[in-house]
């Protein structure tokens, strides 16, 4: 499987340069609801550089949540071409973007997302699971990230036993625990109070400030402010790009 | 850029597909402990999920237990007929009804003629003896018994056959020649008619006549509930003299060794075959029986019965396979957020496929493991009641079947977990 990702990747003559980790051209995202075509995407193009740190903005309903899926790899398009690290992704099977979604992507939703019956460590350890990392190695990554997140004394609670800031700190240690190129959160403090938000909004600044490559899908201005560029959405369309820092 | 990606790929490709090879096994851990957790997390459901398997896989072990029991009995008790011996008799005894009914025109019973010309005539063999049997009333003054099983025998039966001397002696040759008028009794005739006396030189009454007690016999037990005791044996001669001048007999005969018994059994029917003049292509006008002609019968007799067990058994598999089904369903249905999750983190479509057949597959073989306990149980009861004994087989045989009916049954739940599209999935609320 691996190899066919590779594959196509190799075949792709029309592959971005390598600073580029996200180009996607004229993507379509049609949903089928019985009678009526929803056009939740109409042909979005955009280029990601490595070590930026972008926010989707967008009312409800403008598609950035279709668009989040796409570029999280959780779903293809109905036309269109995203490559991710040089690889183009929007033709993948199912079990191939499952390969992409462990190697290149961290995801950090609202509402954490966490094992409820699995402790931290665990939790962390999940994305090591499914790239069939061996258990001794995994536990040092898996509390290495903890501890970089300065969860290290909680390893061994279940979700249930943390607050909103300690879940939602858990959530991006197993974003970061395999080393994605991408780190793609959806809302990250859509659960949390602001002074609790604005921790985790630092923890985002200070990863980017590490080379991460964020992309933060957010309705908040405040929130998006924190980043350098904003993409607005629109009705399926990008509406602005502006660079704000 | 395509040859950077090219080589960097091939090096890629190398390390992944080493990592697939562990990663199966690193998965598989995984999914093994979800299993046990869920199991632990839901006792009471998964206790009520397994009954029908736990019944299934005790069910199975037990009666497969009671005719391993009953076989080992058989082999003991009944089809024993002494060790290397064969037995030439009108009939062969393990066969149909309907053999039996067409033998029972067409052979002639075993005489004492054709004794006498197979102890002439037969080379090799160890012993050779001959018996006729009947039920007789046997008094002691005032005492009687009833339909006691008659044996009479040539004085070479006590080594061939079952009984053995406790005291006194067996019949010796010279009153066999001469027809005397003893007896050797059983353990049920001494503590019917001499309870705290020396049986050995009293004169008993068989049908009417005087017999003078020689020896006694040890006592042999019961089989199926039936007194092995019940006997009392007088010389052949004597038997022919005073209750029946042409009885059918059987011919025992013994080898020397297993591996003689065969070649010897074949001299025999030769020797029978001629001296009956059977034709070439007819069918033996008597029977040759061994001790494995006996347990061919009793075997076929259990098979019966083992098949209905097993359609039984089957009949309880599927429905307990039908029930772990449909609480994988469930199952799958509870945890479509969590699917959601490490779908999100990664997870292929066998890995979250491996996760829920594994779930089912360790769930039923816990199943089948209880069930296992439970039969070990029984047994003993059933052993103790009756006769029963676990052969190895049927435990392994037990959990192997109960944890495929899991697995198999496993399969499409477990399908329609790993085709959940991972969006819907996290949507979810649960």
């Amino acid at each position: 499987m691996a190899s066919q990702v590779e594959t196509s990747s190799v075949l792709d003559r029309q592959a971005p340069p390598e600073e580029v980790l996200i180009r996607t051209e004229e993507l379509w995202k049609t949903y089928d609801m019985g009678a009526a075509a929803v056009q939740a995407l109409c042909g979005v193009t955009f280029d990601i550089l490595r070590g930026e740190y972008v926010a989707i903005m967008g009312p409800s309903g403008s598609g950035k949540s279709t668009l989040m899926n796409l570029v999280g790899c959780l779903d293809t398009p109905s036309s269109g071409k995203y490559w991710l690290n040089a690889r183009l992704v929007s033709e993948l099977t199912d079990d191939e973007l499952a390969y992409i979604r462990n190697k290149e992507i961290g995801f950090v939703f609202q509402t954490f997302n966490l094992l409820a019956r699995a402790t931290a460590l665990h939790n962390v350890e999940l994305p090591l699971i499914y790239n069939g990392t061996p258990s001794k190695e995994r536990e040092e990554k898996a509390s290495e990230a903890l501890n970089m997140v300065e969860l290290g004394d909680r390893m061994y609670h279940k979700p249930s036993e943390l607050s909103g800031g300690q879940r939602q700190r858990v959530a991006i240690a197993r974003a970061l625990v395999n080393n994605p190129s991408l780190i793609l959160a959806d809302e990250p403090t859509g659960n949390l109070d602001t002074a609790t938000g604005d921790e985790i909004m630092n923890l985002f600044d200070r990863l980017h400030e590490s080379g991460n490559t964020i992309v933060l899908v957010t309705h908040e201005h405040d929130i998006a402010a924190r980043a350098h560029r904003i993409i607005h959405i629109r009705d399926g369309k990008i509406d602005r790009d502006e660079r704000i820092k | 850029m395509a040859v950077y990606s090219q080589t960097q790929s091939l090096a890629f490709a190398a390390r992944s597909r080493q990592r697939e090879l562990t990663g199966i096994w690193i998965t598989a851990r995984e999914a093994f402990w979800i299993a046990i957790e869920a199991l632990r997390a839901h006792k009471l459901r998964s206790f009520l999920t397994l009954l029908g398997l736990v019944i299934a896989t005790t069910t199975l072990i037990v009666v497969m237990s009671v005719i391993n029991g009953m076989n080992l009995y058989i082999a003991d008790h009944i089809a024993n007929l002494g060790a290397n011996v064969f037995i030439v008799h009108q009939f062969q005894w393990a066969q149909g009804y309907e053999a039996w009914l067409k033998a029972r025109r067409r052979n002639q019973p075993v005489r004492i003629e054709d004794y006498n010309f197979l102890k002439e005539n037969v080379t090799g063999y160890k012993n050779i003896g001959a018996e006729a049997w009947r039920r007789m009333d046997v008094r002691y003054k005032e005492h009687a018994l009833y339909e006691v099983e008659l044996s009479a025998d040539t004085p070479s039966m006590i080594d061939i056959g079952q009984a053995q001397i406790e005291s006194g002696r067996y019949f010796s040759e010279s009153e066999y020649e001469h027809g005397a008028m003893v007896c050797f009794v059983g353990q049920d005739l001494v503590n019917e008619f001499f309870p705290s006396v020396d049986p050995l030189e009293k004169t008993i009454m068989i049908g009417g006549l005087p017999f003078r007690i020689v020896g006694v016999a040890k006592k042999i037990g019961t089989t199926f509930g039936q007194s092995q005791d019940y006997f009392v044996n007088i010389p052949l001669t004597t038997y022919l003299r005073t209750f029946s001048a042409r009885p059918g007999l059987a011919v025992s005969i013994q080898a020397w060794n297993a591996t003689q018994l065969v070649p010897l059994e074949d001299e025999v029917r030769a020797l029978m075959r001629a001296r009956r003049h059977v034709p070439y292509k007819e069918n033996d006008t008597f029977g040759i029986n061994a001790s494995d002609t006996i347990m061919d019968l009793w075997k076929r007799l259990t098979a019966s019965i083992f098949a209905v067990t097993i359609g039984i058994v089957s009949v309880f598999m599927v429905v307990g396979g039908i029930v772990i089904m449909n609480i994988m369903l469930a199952a799958v249905t509870e945890r479509t957020h969590e699917i959601g999750i490490r779908k999100s983190l990664g997870a292929r479509r066998r890995d979250i496929l491996m996760q829920f057949v594994m779930e089912s597959g360790v769930m039923a073989g816990v199943g089948g493991a209880v069930g296992v306990l439970l039969s070990l149980g029984l047994a003993k009861i059933a052993d103790i009641l009756f006769t029963a004994s676990v052969p190895v087989s049927a435990v392994v045989v037990g959990l192997l079947l109960s944890t495929s009916v899991g697995l198999f049954f496993g399969i499409y739940p477990a399908y329609k977990a790993a085709k959940l599209d991972p969006i819907e999935a996290l949507r979810t609320e649960t």
